[in-house]
């Protein structure tokens, strides 16, 4: 229904699998990837096959998992092998198929938990004394400000007024939001108005944003116009840097004279995302905790309202309350009565602006500002692609102290339920159809093949709906599918 | 060997269904692929926003709209 922004999983799936190789020679990658990317199932099998010395026959993990748990069991192979952490072998008439680990992706996992070799992969830490102004918090209030200068500016093309330079992000991310379109150039060249995808990258929280940002510039780098392989494994470096400076430590100083000249170049552009500090004249760099939580969320593939409620969980002290909690404090600062009126202690422009994408604004007032959920402000967020569910994330994850002490105090949920109700009615009223991109599948030869297929598609969960009668199925992905079209002409 | 269609599945109740059909008809069946059962159509993925949008205005027509809160501040 809405313009998804841009995940790292999507970006992840497209590459090919030599790009895999190069990226798992690196230890943080391997465990990044398994840290961020792998369902339960899956980190179960790569921790189970870590120190096999042989392949391993494919028949054998049904063992492992219970009949019930079927459906986890080809889900976890297929994000296996569409990370290139396991190859299984086609089936042949005489021998039955088998899975083993990649090597590169094994032989770098074991040196991370085994804490060998001499690979620095996770940052070399500077011996030069460190200047003792550069605390933590000093680090979060900069990554903060640098962050919300981005925001800032998104947020500012709402209102078309085209932000001036004054204390704006540099020139480069500027370039880099237009060319990722989460804002657009006027036609007329005077300011820059916001997309759909900008919007939904407002109400994302600050990793997912962080991520969208990083894969952007990426994608910027690939299409850069120079040598076709040089590039390539430019783009693969960047994302091997990143996966690195997933695992340094905050309030930590790193050596810069350890990186090698490739990654040196990038630092001017994590300085600029607030991901990195570099005090003048030094040759330290400090990750700030935008860099350091890149992966430590248990999950990427997880949903918006999940990520906010993840953000509300420990608002107080996660990278999460750097991003969309724009107010001064990081304690949310909405109240919502039941007559759908919003009132918003703030004086935060960015908070504000993002309330107004949704809320009929009435009131401001020094500190204040006042306002209404209707039925044309809710519906006009739809039609930016903002959906219901991350309306009300956005609210509950900002909803005032007092909100959420008297609702945990009576045992209600923090926004009261009939507005909750109504913002979901209202975007049942703008979906009186559901529509997904994909392939049909029809004319079979036999009821065997179809029934079989269409089995299949389902347990790797890409299967959508399928009609017995006339033998048609309709199914999201297809790459898979016609894998397993080949192995059964054998 | 199975046919392959690319294409967008649209899941509607069939009242909708009806209207999609309505709308194709008058832009000269250039939306609609095929017609799969009572609630499900495929349709080409080009097509997709130019369906809602012609959709939209059709409900909108049809549709009443329930009376506003009344806004008392």
């Amino acid at each position: 229904m809405s313009v998804q922004s841009y995940q790292l999983s999507d970006y992840l799936e497209k590459l090919p699998g030599t790009t895999f190789r190069k990226l798992y020679q690196q230890p943080s990658t391997a465990f990044a990837i398994f840290r961020r990317m792998l369902p339960p199932l899956a980190k179960v099998f790569v921790r189970a096959m870590l120190y096999m010395p042989g392949p391993f026959p494919l028949a054998q993990i049904d063992l492992w998992v219970k009949p019930e748990a079927k459906l986890h069991r080809e889900r976890a192979l297929s994000v296996l092998r569409s990370l290139h952490i396991i190859t299984i072998t086609p089936a042949g008439k005489d021998r039955p198929q088998e899975v083993h680990l990649t090597t590169n992706f094994a032989k770098s996992f074991r040196m991370v938990l085994e804490g060998n070799g001499d690979h620095n992969s996770f940052g070399v830490p500077s011996t030069v004394p460190v200047d003792p102004t550069v605390t933590v918090t000093f680090l979060d209030r900069y990554a903060r400000k640098k962050w919300e200068d981005i925001l800032h500016y998104v947020v500012n093309s709402v209102e078309g007024g085209g932000h001036g330079s004054g204390s704006g992000p540099k020139a480069s991310v500027k370039e880099l939001l237009v060319n990722g379109h989460l804002v657009e150039r006027n036609p007329n060249g005077v300011g820059i108005a916001i997309t759909q995808a900008g919007f939904t990258f407002l109400l994302q929280e600050a990793n997912a944003q962080v991520w969208t940002l990083l894969l952007l510039w990426l994608e910027a780098v690939d299409h850069r116009p120079a040598a076709a392989d040089t590039k390539a494994s430019e783009s693969i470096d960047m994302l091997a840097f990143l996966f690195t400076l997933a695992f340094t430590e905050l309030g930590q100083a790193y050596d810069t004279q350890a990186l090698p000249e490739s990654r040196r170049a990038m630092l001017p552009a994590l300085i600029d995302f607030g991901l990195l500090y570099i005090p003048r004249d030094t040759r330290q760099y400090f990750p700030t905790r935008l860099a350091t939580t890149l992966t430590s969320s248990a999950s990427a593939l997880r949903s918006v309202s999940a990520g906010f409620a993840a953000a509300t969980a420990d608002a107080t002290h996660d990278a999460t309350s750097i991003g969309t909690a724009a107010s001064d404090n990081t304690k949310g600062s909405v109240f919502i009565e039941t007559n759908f009126r919003i009132y918003c202690y703030t004086q935060s422009p960015l908070q504000i602006a993002v309330l107004a994408l949704f809320t009929n604004m009435k009131v401001r007032l020094p500190g204040l500002v006042t306002g209404r959920l209707k039925r044309e402000s809710v519906r006009r967020a739809f039609n930016y692609g903002i959906t219901a569910d991350q309306i009300i994330a956005y609210l509950v994850a900002h909803a005032h102290e007092h909100m959420v002490r008297t609702a945990a105090a009576q045992g209600t949920p923090v926004l009261p339920s009939t507005v909750v109700d109504q913002i979901r009615l209202w975007q049942l009223e703008t979906e009186r159809m559901a529509h997904a991109p994909g392939f049909l599948f029809k004319e079979f030869d036999s009821f065997e093949e179809y029934d079989g297929m269409a089995r299949y598609a389902e347990e790797i969960g890409v299967l959508q709906w399928r009609n017995d009668k006339n033998g048609t199925f309709f199914v999201t992905k297809v790459e898979q599918l016609r894998d397993y079209l080949k192995s059964r002409k054998k | 060997m199975p046919r392959v269609i690319r294409g967008t599945l649209i899941t509607c109740e069939p009242a909708i269904k009806s209207i999609i059909m309505h709308i194709n008809a008058e832009n000269n069946n250039e939306i609609v692929i095929e017609d799969l059962d009572d609630t499900h159509l495929l349709i080409k993925e080009s097509k997709i926003y130019d369906l809602k949008r012609l959709l939209d205005l059709r409900l909108k027509e049809t549709l009443k709209v329930e009376a506003p809160l009344d806004d008392s501040d």
